[in-house]
């Protein structure tokens, strides 16, 4: 410990430099393993947290709330289908509104029956009780999304009361707002005069009855019906079109990062131990057993690894609590702890090339000089 | 390389100026202070002393006397604190560190002590990194390095890397390239310094005899009193001051 | 400069490990660049592939298509702009496909377009219930001359030909009539439905008499501000998440070419320390300074070129055993030769930090020692 410390200590800039790339890298994976995160629950946060234990999409809907379309007909058979408890319409479109003086998009999701499609948790308010009211998701509650903030339908000019807040609720990364069926119909009939009576539901959102478990009544209502597409809430969210995508697409971006690490820190050892030859050879020769030499290494790779993690999560952890555009981020404490494990014993796997050569060397070499050959 | 100096007769008391052929190096009340924290150490003592055109000097003394400090400001290495210094015919007192090494590059030559050849190139290329560093004429540095490596005796060995050439023949080598640039001046650094007595003195041999085939003066820098019957002029250097 | 480049030669082997780290980060550069660009295509391609000069939404959509709704009073007010030549209308809906051959719960996503300027790549609007298909969908089962159902309503639609590059919303395209696409509106999702005259936007032509930014003002100036109007390739940026992917993947992109600063620094910072007895010595002879470092940043470069050829290499292969449709990856000359230069650009900075380093190298340390 003592030879390792102060070698480092002698070397301040050299460690310092590679405390940093590893800072950097671990904050950069850190970082992009939070927008992971932060990107899904804006994506499908919405599905994930609504009431509804299943939802049942038409199967031309492919698995999200703004392309499927459930009919009155496909809707009684799915109310038929037995172990069905409770079922009610699920109605999501994306409008344009004013909120907070700012033009933008919003999902407004109507729902029939409360605990069918409502927020299935709120962080302040409460449910609304009127056409005119509704919950917004919490993360946009700063974009003129607060309780007692009114957001107005463009065109129509409905407006519509903030009453509560939702976690975890947005759904397409556009602020969600959650209000009764009939507040739904009021606005779509606002927004595009030439409409229909009344939307058709975009989900039809199912309690199981007793005795049923939710993926048991899932697999029932398909079996019975080749249009409809019942899956659990958690499996919803899943089967979103593009989120496989996206997880997949930061996996092999977090493993090639992952890749960099051991990388550099196995040159960075290599360099140094080949540099310090001369002195290792001095070192074993004055009495230095080699696993000491070795193990000195070994505490060098741990002390720079720990320092790097140390620093790239001070990095991250300030930014992880922050709001990019529509994305919530959270500190997200077992991806810290497992990329501490797993980087640090893939750098300490990396610097085993340069503890052979620690082992290799010929304390002869202090008296003839050929352990210190270039 | 013949330069036509070679029977130009030796006056020690010449009374030389900058521009005089007959003086390789002279050094005149040259004096050379290091600051340590906050104590002034001096290096060279008023110091003078002319080297011939073809002359071969010893700078001999002990660790620590000054030889180094000599040899650099000779070499265009170190400026003087006071002082004037002249090689060949300039006079190199005031020049900055760009003057300077431009004259390391054409004026002066170097055979360090522990030979330093850049182990990555063979020994041609050891040569011809000289014409690299000065960007000068491609084709005369390569018959200039191929007619060099032949009169050291080194031909066959051209294209041998550092690391397959034995002790006098990478000495060689740094003779050669000490003399790549023509100098009219070659500083040796403890040149038999690693070497034992018998291969030593053929090293002092071949650089007498190089020497004095080119009318090339040398400071050679040796702590080493055996060697020194090779040298025409013998000077002692103690604690930073010259002794004939 | 030959010095370095013969030092390379012969010494391949101590350059070998930054070599494979720099073609880790190129890969990973030029895969985050390929994603990014994959991404916004595949979002946006049907909307930047358009031929017109100028977009027109409603005012309130934010220029997505789905939220506009323009009419025929727009349309006549836009064809009296001065410096229009033409204005065709544009609308979409999304549904799924049941393609023949896949199961019937196994329906293929796609946006069907009603256009009246053909986008690039297509003529005039097919007949009736035919569409063009975007090449994408050929890897969904989707050819020539076969009919696909759309939607729950199960709207026919014959595919007359295929198109390349134009998808929209993460989704391969069909391209008909307006006809067709307010048939299928209508019977798929009915509280959508639009009015004969109505479009979700139009495309406008210009006569070249003014710029395209300028056309859209005036445009909006007639509309008395009931439009929103962009340019072709702004209007393909205003699309919902294309500014905040962008500017999310150029952040981890830019962090990404720091580490690959810091990489070359500590690598040439280790690399000179190694080399200040040489670096002394040839100071001693009379080398520069400058030529010194002029071999290090050759050396940064030579390196970062090979590792982005090598990086590019892999990438095109990934690129090329992508499975079509699994992750939106696109990889254009244009992001290789962006990364090359970025990465030239960090091996010269990274190799900076040791300009000092050889700057303090002193020639009379040749002089006196043994070693």
């Amino acid at each position: 410990m003592y030879l390792a410390t102060r070698e480092m200590m002698r070397a301040k800039v050299r460690y310092g430099l590679l405390m940093a790339a590893i800072g950097l890298l671990v904050f950069l994976i850190l970082f992009q393993q939070t927008l992971q995160s932060g990107l899904l629950d804006a994506f499908v946060g919405a599905v994930r947290s609504q009431s509804a234990p299943v939802l049942v999409f038409s199967v031309d809907g492919r698995r999200n709330f703004q392309g499927s379309v459930v009919t009155p007909p496909l809707e009684a058979s799915i109310r038929r289908v037995d172990g069905v408890g409770r079922a009610g319409q699920i109605g999501v479109r994306n409008l344009p509104a004013r909120a907070g003086g700012k033009l933008t998009q919003v999902a407004l999701i109507g729902y029939e029956v409360e605990g069918l499609g409502s927020p299935g948790r709120l962080t302040a308010g409460r449910l609304p009780a009127a056409t005119d009211e509704v919950v917004a998701s919490d993360a946009n509650r700063g974009d003129g999304f607060d309780i007692g903030q009114k957001v107005r339908i463009e065109p129509g000019g409905r407006e519509l009361e903030v009453v509560g807040l939702a976690p975890d609720a947005q759904l397409l990364v556009t602020p969600t707002l959650y209000g009764s069926y009939d507040t739904l119909t009021e606005a779509v009939r606002a927004f595009n005069p030439s409409a229909t009576d009344r939307p058709l539901s975009s989900a039809i959102g199912v309690g199981p009855a007793a005795g049923f478990a939710p993926s048991e009544l899932a697999s029932r209502i398909n079996a019975a019906n080749a249009d409809a597409d019942a899956l659990t809430a958690t499996d919803a969210a899943a089967a979103t079109p593009g989120v496989f995508q996206v997880r997949q697409s930061f996996q092999i971006i977090l493993l090639l990062y992952a890749l960099v690490v051991p990388f550099v820190t196995g040159l960075f050892f290599l360099i140094i131990t080949f540099q310090k030859a001369n002195a290792l050879t001095l070192l074993r020769a004055v009495g230095a057993p080699r696993c000491r030499l070795a193990t000195a290494l070994l505490v060098q790779v741990a002390l720079v690894m720990l320092g790097g993690i140390a620093l790239g999560t001070l990095l991250y952890a300030p930014l992880a609590s922050q709001r990019l555009g529509g994305l919530v981020f959270h500190f997200q404490a077992g991806a810290v702890l497992f990329w501490s494990v797993l980087l640090l014993s893939l750098g300490l796997l990396s610097a085993l090339l340069s503890v052979r050569r620690v082992l290799a060397i010929d304390p002869v070499g202090a008296t003839t000089g050929a352990g210190v050959a270039r | 390389m013949n330069h036509g100096r070679r029977d130009t007769p030796h006056t020690p008391d010449d009374q030389g100026t900058a521009a005089d052929s007959h003086t390789a190096l002279r050094l005149e009340a040259v004096r050379k202070v290091y600051r340590l924290g906050d104590d002034d150490v001096v290096a060279l003592h008023h110091a003078d002393l002319r080297v011939g055109a073809d002359e071969i000097v010893a700078l001999v003394g002990p660790s620590g006397s000054g030889k180094t400090t000599l040899c650099s400001i000779a070499g265009a290495i170190l400026s003087p604190t006071a002082g004037r210094v002249v090689v060949g015919e300039q006079d190199i007192t005031e020049f900055g560190e760009s003057e300077l090494s431009r004259v390391r590059r054409e004026s002066v030559g170097f055979v360090f002590q522990a030979v330093n050849l850049v182990p990555f190139l063979t020994a041609r290329e050891n040569l011809l990194v000289i014409d690299e560093l000065g960007s000068r004429n491609r084709s005369a540095a390569r018959a200039r390095a191929d007619q060099l490596l032949d009169e050291l005796g080194l031909a066959d060995r051209a294209s041998n890397l550092p690391s397959q050439l034995s002790g006098g023949q990478r000495q060689r080598v740094a003779i050669g390239r000490a003399l790549m640039n023509e100098p009219s001046l070659v500083l040796f650094d403890e040149p038999t310094s690693a070497l034992d007595t018998q291969l030593g003195e053929k090293v002092m041999e071949l650089i007498r005899h190089e020497m004095k085939a080119r009318g090339t003066a040398a400071v050679i820098v040796t702590h080493d009193e055996r060697m020194t019957h090779y040298a025409d002029r013998v000077v002692h250097i103690t604690d930073g001051v010259l002794a004939a | 400069m030959r010095l370095a480049l013969q030092e390379m030669r012969r010494r391949p082997g101590r350059f070998v490990t930054a070599t494979a780290i720099l073609t880790l980060i190129a890969l990973l550069l030029l895969f985050l660049g390929g994603l990014l660009d994959g991404l916004i295509g595949s979002a946006t391609s049907a909307i930047s592939g358009q031929t017109g000069d100028v977009i027109t939404f409603s005012s309130t959509s934010q220029s997505s298509l789905p939220s506009s709704r323009v009419g025929g009073a727009v349309r006549s007010e836009i064809a009296g702009v001065p410096g229009v030549e033409r204005v065709g209308g544009l609308g979409v809906t999304q549904v799924g496909a049941r393609v023949p051959g896949r199961s019937e719960r196994d329906l293929v996503d796609v946006a069907l377009f009603g256009y009246e300027l053909p986008p690039a790549g297509l003529g005039v609007p097919p007949d009736r219930a035919k569409a063009y298909a975007d090449t994408s969908l050929r890897a969904k089962g989707v050819a020539a001359g076969g009919t696909i159902l759309l939607g729950p309503a199960r709207t026919p639609i014959t595919i007359a030909g295929f198109v390349d590059g134009l998808r929209y919303g993460g989704q391969g395209t069909l391209w008909a009539s307006p006809e067709t696409w307010r048939v299928v509106q209508a019977a798929n999702r009915p509280d959508a439905a639009s009015a004969v005259d109505v479009f979700q936007a139009f495309v406008v032509r210009g006569d070249g008499s003014v710029r395209a930014a300028e056309l859209a003002r005036r445009i909006d100036d007639a509309t008395r501000g009931s439009t929103s109007s962009r340019t072709t390739a702004a209007a393909a940026d205003a699309q919902p998440g294309v500014e905040q992917q962008r500017s999310t993947f150029n952040q981890i992109i830019g962090a990404t070419v720091g580490v690959a600063i810091v990489v070359v620094a500590l690598f040439f910072a280790l690399l000179i320390v190694e080399r200040t007895a040489l670096y002394g010595v040839l100071k001693a002879i009379g080398a520069r300074s400058r030529t010194l470092f002029g071999g290090v940043v050759t050396q940064a470069i030579v390196v970062s070129l090979l590792a982005s050829a090598i990086g590019a290499l892999l990438a095109l292969v990934a690129a090329l055993t992508v499975p079509a449709g699994s992750i939106p990856f696109s990889l254009s000359p244009a992001r290789v030769l962006g990364t090359v230069a970025l990465l030239v650009l960090a091996a010269i900075l990274g190799c900076s930090f040791s300009l000092r380093r050889v700057l303090r190298i002193d020639p009379a340390s040749a002089i006196g020692t043994a070693s």
